[in-house]
């Protein structure tokens, strides 16, 4: 029963994980201008990263080693150096851009200016990270992310044509008056919100952090096969609900009230104030995670003590990194530019950098030398492979495309 | 000496010809003892070759599972690797390794592990 | 010939060193190799850890730079590398396991003065996470 319970609170965890800003603000801007012609590319991407986090958590997991730890030892001090600054400063763009979300999510509950709030936010971030235990962290934000499904309800309550929204799923046209290029741009940014690798990051140096052991491989199996798909549900929700409200108005949601918008409608204020709750949690719970990251990524390249399962005496570098990394991120909303602008560049940025992240993965979860006996499944390889090779195709063409559409305004 | 001083260094013969970078190096732990650690590790000889990403990654073993297309990728830069015996060195340079002998002789690495 | 074989690149090079207690102690930057008096092939004499061993592996221009980074941090005190004796390191497996605990050694010089003189001072930085 102990054992139901502690599957149940993984798999509600990663749903109410799941989503961050880059998916908030991705799924309503592909909503309002495209309807729902995008929505494959969330369900591309949520096979992505169920398959890759799945490697990277039974790679941390059998091997007792996260992902970062392992990318040096396979690719060699050079190559991971590039890999490490790349993945670095994505993770970091990331982190300001959740900072500015949360304290976006208040401004809206509080309608006091988002710019106050940013250093009370990054203060919050750091100290949780100093003094909440890891799996308290995960698990209460986690489950108070799950209020973002009151935009389901919403959706739900609205009782709106099904038919329609998943004739437009379905047959993925590029709309009227819009150009193809813009199209397959808004596709990579959402491909590159639904595959976030700070994601991967996170998740094996958590499996490390929570103490797994192979008992614990099914677990994660599950977490992950239940409850990611079950998170992108929630961001497809969002981009319904763009797509019944904002894209008949011609709005764009440059905002996240335009987010907000269908919820309010339909179930009101009390609505509203919950959904607050679910962005609220959602990009605080990622700045905790893209902090992290920040701290992981390094800490693992450079071989220093890292983690939340020792005193921070014991990992001074490491917790000097996030530290530094929080106030820099604040620094970087608190400089006005649109915290909206920073999530788009993160996003985007994000797919382009995919194959780094990805590619030693792959290699990694084949070793038998790590892995023992839990290897990759051929169709692993095959599933995995094919992705690589899309992820380069996607890398190749996002900066190309960024400039074609002048990153699709 | 340190060890990244041998890496990448060309390796020429007496004539000028070269066999190629060094990759990596083959150690064996059959030296004098030292502390906890049992017989140090000796070097045995230098892996020769076009810098090979394959061996770095591991595929050089012949353990790797996969995936296939990596395999395939990686497969042809294995290949013209060369061993120098550490007896055949005659001097180390800043990015030179000289050899005594003819670079056409240098056997094929026979397996490490 | 007896004794284990191993390729510096792919075994020993760029892995984790684990102290006596678990913790973690930086990684196998590069390696120290000494000519015995009596002649014949160099052998392996200590492990080199630290922005001072990896700045030479990574060379050119990224290399030089962490170098400076490296040498600003120690405050211009002498410039080798930290260094790891053969003579404490247990065994080579996936990890390189020390048998001594990480204070002990020259690689934790940095990971002290941070604690001492930043993360140390901040409440709370001696207790385990609730």
């Amino acid at each position: 029963m102990r054992r139901l319970f502690s599957v149940a609170l993984g798999i509600l965890t990663a749903i109410g994980g799941f989503v961050d800003i880059g998916d908030i603000v991705a799924n309503s801007e592909t909503g309002a201008r495209f309807g729902m012609s995008l929505a494959w590319v969330v369900v591309v991407g949520v096979i992505g990263i169920c398959l890759f986090a799945e490697m990277a958590g039974r790679v941390a997991t059998v091997s007792g080693r996260a992902v970062f730890d392992l990318v040096r030892e396979r690719l060699g001090a050079r190559m991971a150096l590039v890999n490490l600054v790349a993945s670095f400063f994505i993770t970091f763009l990331t982190l300001a851009a959740e900072i500015g979300g949360v304290a976006l999510a208040i401004e809206l509950a509080t309608s006091v200016n988002y710019l106050l709030w940013v250093p009370i936010v990054a203060f919050l971030v750091w100290l949780v990270v100093w003094r909440v235990k890891f799996d308290v962290m995960e698990n209460a934000f986690g489950l108070l992310g799950l209020a973002l499904v009151v935009a389901a309800v919403a959706l739900w309550r609205l009782g709106p044509d099904w038919g329609g929204l998943l004739h437009g799923a379905t047959h993925p046209v590029v709309p009227q008056g819009e150009g193809h290029p813009t199209w397959w741009f808004f596709g990579i940014a959402l491909l590159g919100a639904a595959m976030t690798p700070y994601e991967v990051f996170f998740f094996s140096s958590g499996a490390v952090e929570e103490g797994w052991s192979r008992g614990d491989l099914i677990t994660n199996r599950l977490n992950v096969y239940i409850g990611f798909p079950l998170g992108g549900l929630l961001s497809l929700a969002l981009m319904a609900g763009a797509t019944l409200f904002l894209e008949p108005r011609g709005i764009e949601p440059g905002h996240l009230s335009q987010v907000a918008l269908p919820t309010l409608l339909v179930l009101g204020k009390l609505g509203l104030a919950v959904l607050l709750v679910g962005f609220f949690a959602a990009t605080f719970g990622a700045a905790l995670e893209t902090g992290l990251s920040c701290g992981y990524s390094i800490a693992q390249y450079f071989g220093f003590q890292w983690g939340k399962f020792v005193r921070p005496a014991d990992a001074p570098r490491f917790h000097l990194v996030v530290l530094l990394s929080i106030l820099a991120g604040a620094g970087l909303v608190l400089t006005t530019v649109d915290p909206i602008t920073v999530t788009e560049y993160s996003i985007v940025l994000s797919a382009a950098a995919l194959p780094l992240t990805y590619f030693p993965i792959l290699v990694v979860a084949n070793d038998p030398d790590y892995m023992g006996d839990k290897v990759n499944s051929r169709f692993t390889n095959a599933l995995g492979s094919i992705y690589l090779l899309l992820l380069l195709v996607v890398a190749v063409a996002t900066i190309p495309l960024m400039i074609l559409t002048k990153a699709g305004s | 000496m340190r060890l990244s001083d041998l890496f990448g260094a060309d390796v020429v013969d007496e004539a000028g010809r070269s066999a190629g970078h060094v990759h990596d190096v083959r150690l064996v732990q059959d030296g004098p003892l030292v502390g906890t650690f049992g017989a140090s590790l000796r070097v045995d000889g230098l892996l020769v070759g076009r810098r090979s990403i394959g061996a770095r990654l591991g595929y050089g073993r012949g353990q790797m599972h996969g995936p296939l297309l990596v395999k395939l990728a990686v497969g042809w830069l294995l290949h013209d690797g060369r061993y120098v015996d550490w007896g055949r060195v005659r001097t180390v340079e800043e990015d030179r390794i000289l050899i005594s002998g003819s670079v056409e002789d240098l056997p094929v690495p026979g397996p490490s592990s | 010939m007896s004794g284990r074989v191993l390729e510096a690149g792919l075994h020993l090079l760029d892995r984790q060193l684990i102290d006596s207690n678990g913790r973690l102690a930086g990684k196998v930057d590069d390696l120290e190799l000494e000519v015995p008096s009596g002649g014949g092939p160099p052998v392996l004499t200590a492990i080199l850890a630290g922005p001072g061993a990896l700045s030479r592996r990574i060379g050119g221009r990224l290399g030089a730079w962490l170098e400076a980074v490296a040498n600003r941090l120690r405050g211009g005190d002498d410039r080798r590398p930290a260094r790891v004796s053969f003579g404490v390191v247990k065994g080579i497996g996936s990890a390189v396991d020390l048998s001594v605990p990480r204070v002990d050694l020259e690689t934790d010089r940095l990971e002290a003065w941070t604690r001492d003189h930043l993360i140390g001072h901040l409440p709370g930085a001696g207790h385990a996470p609730e």
